[in-house]
Order: structure tokens, then C-alpha cells, then sequence
């Protein structure tokens, strides 16, 4: 059973989670020098999410067909989930096809030591 | 050793010499009828590719082709081309005879012949590609790049000015002919530089942090073979059985590092490539030691391993001892290729100015290999090595 049970259930929480991230003075100072434009696609349920570090606020939009991406993530959104928890290895969730990836992959790697501290910070902020 | 690791290499290697014109019956199993020949406008020159795509047509196979029109860094308008002229011959198999450049070229038209789309809108990055792709067949024709049997293809973006990165399952070719016959007339100086560009992929394999025991054990032979075969390969261009131990070398270093990734070696020398017209391989040769050095700190005991393997001094038990002679006996060999082939030491031969080491060295640290690096790829202490190796 998914663990989002609605694309509004998983708006709420990992767009939340998200304006926690960039709004964060140290994981969100840096994602904004990153100046990176992501956007996740999460499947079951089905919602994209955009977080424009291009910008100076680094804006987060919701199924945003007008924003174009650097990059662009495909995955599950208990994927996502597992990833904030810090139960899932982007380099293997690669490899094995739990993620897939479009456009500069080094863009993303460089910033998984950025949030890395964000993994107890989703922990703390579902309790 | 990473907590999960995976290993699959599903492409087929068949080596023998003479093989590149005696492999149709693999294509009939394969299911293809039209097979589409891809190679550059050297080797179509140098008459490598009539007997090919003679053996193939005698066995009632059409060829299209040959397409040679790839460049050396091959571009997505390259690809484009080579694929449209694919779906309007209606190929249904590809074989790509060349270096790295053409089997990427083969890699990355393939998936618009297969899937349609566009190269680098719909296919650049990861695990993009829908499903499995027509049946390829590799044939390289140097001993270096491994592309033969990895899962993963460069392209340039001419318009933008960089890289592209293809890395998907669904890449690794289905056959990789290894047949030592087409080394015969290949330059000393292109042997030597392609060469260390597979004992790069070996060391950098080995010492990954993607590392494990199933890579390791590809990894340490390949540099074994490179060990007895490199300069015998690169100073008697008659002797086929050593060029024939490189190129198997080169692919068994080609599927470690598909699986393990590379360096910080790596790193730089794809942050040199944007400023030198110098051959990979070139780079790598320049950069291995340094980079050896800069990992030495976290990766000494592996290179102890390593000098083990390059048979340095095998009474020798001190660990420290070892993996620093690992290195040195990598330095007495770049001397004695430098004085054979003329491969340059020093980046400042290869047209890099020192002003451009600072830019350099911030590229290096965002380099997707620069990830799997042992030691943290940190831009002072990477700008100290390419200072070094200037």
C-alpha cells in the first residue's frame, strides 16, 4: 500500500518538506547557489514537483508545465519517501531503476552532501 | 565495499583473431536481416570494412552502409544522422566497428532508431530509455575505451559546448567481437595513449568507492594483462598475441568500470578535455600518477594490492612501502612510453595554460566521476595535483 495515499496527501507533505528545505539557512543557501531547476515526477500517486533554485526564493510549483528543468527525476513517491528517511542510495536507486534521471546527473550528486542533514530533518518533521 | 551492489553484464565477448569477418552466423541468431555498418571515414578508408561487410553479405544478410560520417568527439547531429539514415533503410541490427567514438555514436543512434525522440531532451541522463534496443554489435578497434561492453555513451552538444551522458541498462551492446587482427596497423602513440586509458579504468575500477568483489576480480587481471602486454603492444607493432592481451584487458577493465565507476583520474581529465585537444588516453596518462598520489592517504592498501599484481618487489611486505612503489613503477613506465611513442608528462604540453588549472580544477570536483572517488574530491588540494602535473 502506497505510503501517500493522494497526490494532496503528498503535495501537503513533500512540498512541505521542500519549503522547509530551501527556506533552511544553511541546506537552503546552498541549493539556491546551486541555481539548479528540479523537477520530480512521482508516480502512485502521481504529482511533479518544481523547486526553482534559479530564483531568488526558490519558488516550489505543482504539476508546472511552464517551467523548464535542468533536471528531471521519475520515481515512485514511496521512493521519495524512503529517500528522505535516508533509507534509499541515489546511485543504486539508479542502478536499479527505482530512479531515473534526465539531464546533467553531476548537477544532482554534487548536492547530496548539501542535504544530507535533511534526512533527520524529514524524520522530525513527519513526527 | 558499498552496503548493496549489483552486478550484470549481459553483452557477449567472443575474441579471436580474424573473428571481424567471420561472425554473421551471431547475426542470423540475433534476428537480423539488414544490418546497418557504422564506422569513421579512417577506417572506411583503410579498407577494414569491404572484407566485413563482404563476409556478412555472403551469408545473406543485407548491409547498409557503411555510414562514416562521425566525427572524433562524436555530436548529436552526428547521431541524428546516422540514425535517420538507419530508419530509412530500414536497418533491424547495427554493428559499430571504430574507437570509442563510434561505438557511442552506434550506442546513442540506436536509441532513436529503436524509441524515436529526441537525443537530448528525451535520453540524457539516467535509465531514460523505455526498453531493450535493436541488437548491436561491437567491434572495437583500439584498446581502451571498453564501450564494447558498457552501459553507457558521450555525446556532444556542439550548440551548447558540452557533454552529454547516456547511461541506461538497455546501452550494453548485445556482441562485443574482439579480434586482435584490426590492432595491426594501429599508430604506437595510439596504442600507447588507449592503452593507459584502459590501466586507468582498471585502478580507478578497483579503488571506486562502487568497487566490489565482482568488479575487483575483473579489474586486478586486466591490469595483469596490461602488466605483461603494454609495452611489448605499443614497441613491436607485428606482435598481435600482446595487442590481442590489450584488447581483452581493455574490455575486462570496460566491464569493471561499468559496474565500479571511475576517479578522480577521470575527474580531471574530462575537465582537461574541455581546454586540450590532447586524446583521452593522453590525459589519463599525464594524470594517473597524481591521482594515484592524491588518493594514496585512503587508498593505500589497495595499492599495495595493486604493486602486488604489477610485481614490485615481491619480498616486500610493508603495505605503505608497496603501495607507493605502485606508483613509482607507474612513473618508470610513463618514461619509457614517453621516450617510445612521445606521449607528453606534463599538462603544459598538451596546450593547457596554467592560468586555466583554478577553472580546471573546480570542473574536476563537478565531474560525475568525482563522486565515486575514494578520497573527497576537494578544488584546493585537486588545484595542488594538476600544479603538480603541469
Amino acid at each position: 500500500m502506497p505510503h501517500f495515499k493522494s497526490s494532496e496527501e503528498l503535495k501537503k507533505i513533500l512540498g512541505g518538506f521542500f519549503n522547509i528545505l530551501v527556506s533552511d539557512e544553511k541546506i537552503g543557501t546552498k541549493l539556491k547557489e546551486s541555481k539548479l531547476i528540479i523537477k520530480f515526477n512521482y508516480r502512485h500517486p502521481d504529482l511533479s514537483i518544481t523547486v526553482n533554485c534559479a530564483l531568488p526564493n526558490a519558488p516550489i510549483t505543482y504539476n508546472d508545465s511552464e517551467t523548464k528543468p535542468e533536471v528531471e527525476m521519475f520515481m515512485d513517491a514511496d521512493t521519495a519517501h524512503k529517500f528522505w528517511l535516508g533509507e534509499v542510495n541515489l546511485v543504486m536507486a539508479i542502478a536499479r531503476r527505482q530512479m531515473a534521471v534526465k539531464g546533467p546527473i553531476p548537477r544532482i550528486l554534487k548536492l547530496l552532501p548539501v542535504i544530507k542533514p535533511a534526512y533527520k530533518m524529514y524524520k522530525s518533521y513527519l513526527a | 565495499m558499498p552496503d548493496f551492489w549489483q552486478f550484470s553484464s549481459p553483452t557477449k565477448v567472443m575474441f579471436g583473431k580474424g573473428l571481424s569477418i567471420d561472425f554473421a552466423v551471431e547475426l542470423e541468431a540475433l534476428g537480423i536481416t539488414s544490418a546497418l555498418l557504422i564506422s569513421d571515414a579512417n577506417l572506411g578508408k583503410s579498407g577494414l570494412l569491404k572484407p566485413v561487410a563482404d563476409s556478412i553479405r555472403e551469408n545473406g544478410i543485407k548491409v547498409i552502409g557503411p555510414f562514416t560520417d562521425v566525427p572524433a568527439n562524436s555530436s548529436l547531429s552526428a547521431v541524428k544522422a546516422c540514425a535517420d539514415f538507419a530508419v530509412k533503410n530500414n536497418a533491424d541490427g547495427i554493428i559499430a566497428l571504430g574507437g570509442g567514438s563510434v561505438l557511442d555514436t552506434a550506442k546513442a543512434a540506436n536509441i532513436l532508431i529503436s524509441h524515436g525522440g529526441d537525443l537530448a531532451k528525451d535520453y540524457s541522463g539516467a535509465q531514460t530509455i523505455p526498453g531493450p534496443l535493436k541488437p548491436l554489435i561491437a567491434i572495437p578497434t583500439t584498446a581502451g575505451t571498453g564501450s564494447e561492453v558498457t552501459q553507457a555513451a558521450v555525446i556532444l552538444d556542439t550548440e551548447r559546448g558540452t557533454k552529454l551522458s547516456f547511461y541506461d541498462q538497455y546501452l550494453h551492446p548485445s556482441i562485443a567481437i574482439l579480434d586482435p587482427l584490426l590492432l595491426k596497423d594501429i599508430p604506437p602513440s595510439l596504442m600507447a595513449a588507449t592503452g593507459w586509458d584502459a590501466f586507468t579504468h582498471a585502478i580507478e575500477a578497483y579503488t571506486s568507492l562502487q568497487s566490489n568483489p565482482f568488479s575487483d576480480e575483473l579489474a586486478l587481471p586486466a591490469v595483469r594483462l596490461i602488466k605483461e602486454a603494454f609495452i611489448p603492444a605499443v614497441t613491436e607493432p607485428k606482435n598481435l598475441d600482446a595487442k590481442g592481451q590489450m584488447l581483452l584487458a581493455a574490455t575486462l577493465a570496460g566491464i569493471a568500470f561499468d559496474q565500479a565507476m571511475v576517479g578522480v583520474v577521470h575527474a580531471m581529465a574530462h575537465a582537461c578535455g574541455g581546454l586540450s585537444r590532447a586524446h583521452h588516453g593522453t590525459l589519463n596518462f599525464i594524470l594517473l600518477p597524481h591521482g594515484m598520489e592524491y588518493n594514496m592517504p585512503v587508498a593505500l592498501e589497495k595499492y599495495a594490492t595493486l604493486a602486488k599484481v604489477l610485481h614490485v618487489n615481491p619480498k616486500l611486505k610493508k603495505k605503505k612501502k608497496l603501495a607507493h612503489l605502485s606508483v613509482k613503477v607507474i612513473r618508470k613506465w610513463q618514461k619509457k612510453l614517453h621516450k617510445v611513442c612521445n606521449l607528453p608528462l606534463k599538462l603544459r604540453d598538451v596546450g593547457i595554460a596554467r592560468d586555466n588549472l583554478g577553472l580546471i580544477a573546480k570542473k574536476a570536483c563537478e565531474d560525475g566521476t568525482s563522486f565515486y572517488n575514494p578520497r573527497e574530491v576537494e578544488e584546493t588540494e585537486i588545484l595542488k595535483t594538476l600544479e603538480r602535473a603541469w
